[in-house]
């Protein structure tokens, strides 16, 4: 399994793998591989959640003036 | 030759006699600003003061100008207090203003909708240009003081709902003459870097006059250009700015627009509980309905294998039974050729066979086979032969010799 980039990803990720396992097309071994997939993302984003701290960066926008231009 | 005066004589004239012309020394003017420029290297700035009939051209020198406390506007009505004389080197009658406020409110709403007017008849608060805002952002770009409340606001309410995000603050002067060439820098270099997908303009509670700068023109127009959304958040409830017109989303205070730029983390857990659940369910069902049709099955994979291994020993049962046959015939014949020929074999050593070619068997009178040798004289005995018996008596017993015997047997 590729780990996700971001919490979003994940998330997205966990959606494609309810859509596929729906699928009755889905044969019962892919299921099962998809199960163990969304197990690991679900910890995953939960691991993300709880150890998220917001961070904040600046900007110098003076600095940036000149390229913007007026 | 009449006696004349160079320009500057005039022009160093007329300004003496007006610097001693005490009312023009201390003035409060009031009108309307038009051509307002704010000079970007001196940043002196000037403007040009009109009512109905008349117009003056005004200064204002930095130093005096960065103790103001709105950014003025063209169009607004203000209180001008300073001093008018002549500017010798252009000949120009201008005012010199120490300072300035906004006069009347009536004035500055009337300024504030005309603003309005033109950048709506322009399409730049079109509903259709209102983008939405992205719903998880990675990086939000906040333009506001790095000092004000606002910001504090920002981040606790983001800190408590999605700690997962990044700002990335541009920190501005929200405040004075500065302002609006701050909040534009900041405007534009968020817009600019890679980072955020959405930029948050905010700034907390004030008067009418220090919120006054976010109803810029320039800024609205920076705004509208913006390629990511701006969310606009301007002191309170109440408060609309021009900025809340341009803005693809205006929330009524900082914390509100914090709370519209993130996803709410317990709503977000619950929704991603839910996903698994769904998950959970759907694989258990899969595996339900995989047993189900397996026992379904059951019964009739038994039957059938059940008749197959019926078939396979009714199979062995006839085959064996065919061997079993085969094998007694063939011993059966075995044997029946062992008799006859054991049968041939004992018909040929039947001594009565031998009878019937002359030879005859000595029995005494109890009827016992008895060889020659035993015979005694005198005894009697029968001759046995194979179609009649004799009855005779010993004369004479001669034990023979064993070549005689040998010759006899070969002579026999």
């Amino acid at each position: 399994m590729k780990a996700p980039k971001n919490f979003e990803e994940g998330v997205a990720r966990l959606q494609e793998i309810l859509r596929q396992m729906q699928d009755e097309s889905t044969t019962l071994d892919k299921s099962v591989k998809l199960y163990a997939e969304a197990a690991q993302l679900i910890a995953y984003c939960n691991t993300t959640l709880e150890q998220a701290k917001l961070q904040i960066e600046e900007i110098d926008a003076a600095m940036t003036k000149e390229t913007a231009g007026e | 030759m009449a006696e004349y005066i160079r320009v500057s004589a005039l022009n160093a004239l007329a300004r003496r006699v007006l610097d001693n012309c005490e009312p023009l020394n201390n003035l409060i003017i009031c009108g309307e600003i038009s051509n307002f420029t704010r000079h970007s290297k001196s940043g002196h700035l000037y403007f040009t003061l009109k009512d109905e009939q008349a117009s003056v051209k005004t200064v204002m020198f930095r130093d005096k100008a960065r103790l103001l406390g709105f950014a003025p506007q063209n169009g607004m009505l203000v209180l001008v207090y300073g001093r008018a004389t002549l500017y010798e080197r252009d000949g120009a009658f201008q005012v010199y203003a120490e300072y300035m406020r906004p006069f009347g409110a009536g004035a500055a709403q009337m300024a504030f909708d005309a603003l309005r007017k033109k950048l709506e008849s322009e399409g730049l608060f079109d509903p259709a240009r209102k983008r939405p805002l992205p719903p998880m952002p990675a990086y939000i770009g906040v333009v506001t003081s790095k000092t004000g409340a606002a910001l504090q606001d920002v981040r606790n309410v983001i800190s408590r709902r999605w700690p997962l995000t990044r700002l990335l603050l541009a920190p501005v002067n929200v405040q004075g003459l500065e302002a609006e060439q701050s909040i534009l820098d900041g405007i534009r270099a968020l817009d600019a870097d890679p980072r955020p997908e959405l930029i948050l303009v905010t700034r907390g509670g004030g008067s009418k006059e220090d919120l006054w700068v976010f109803n810029s023109e320039r800024i609205a127009r920076a705004v509208s250009k913006c390629r990511k959304p701006v969310v606009s958040a301007v002191g309170h409830e109440i408060d609309y700015t021009i900025l809340d017109y341009v803005a693809d989303l205006r929330a009524p205070t900082p914390s509100a627009a914090a709370e519209v730029c993130v996803p709410d983390m317990r709503q977000v857990r619950q929704n991603l509980f839910i996903l698994g659940q769904n998950i959970q369910k759907n694989i258990q069902s899969r595996f339900q309905m995989c047993y189900n049709n397996l026992n379904a099955l059951a019964p009739q994979r038994t039957l059938t294998a059940q008749k197959a291994a019926l078939e396979e020993r009714w199979q062995n049962l006839q085959e064996l039974t065919a061997s079993i046959r085969s094998a007694s015939t063939s011993q059966l014949r075995q044997k029946g050729d062992t008799l006859v020929h054991a049968a041939v074999v004992a018909e040929s050593l039947n001594p009565y066979g031998v009878l019937a070619r002359g030879y005859a068997i000595i029995r005494d009178k109890n009827g016992r086979c008895r060889t020659v040798s035993q015979l005694k004289v005198g005894q009697t005995f029968t001759l046995q032969g194979h179609d009649a018996a004799a009855r005779c008596t010993v004369d004479q017993v001669d034990h023979l010799s064993p070549e005689e015997t040998d010759e006899s047997t070969q002579e026999l």
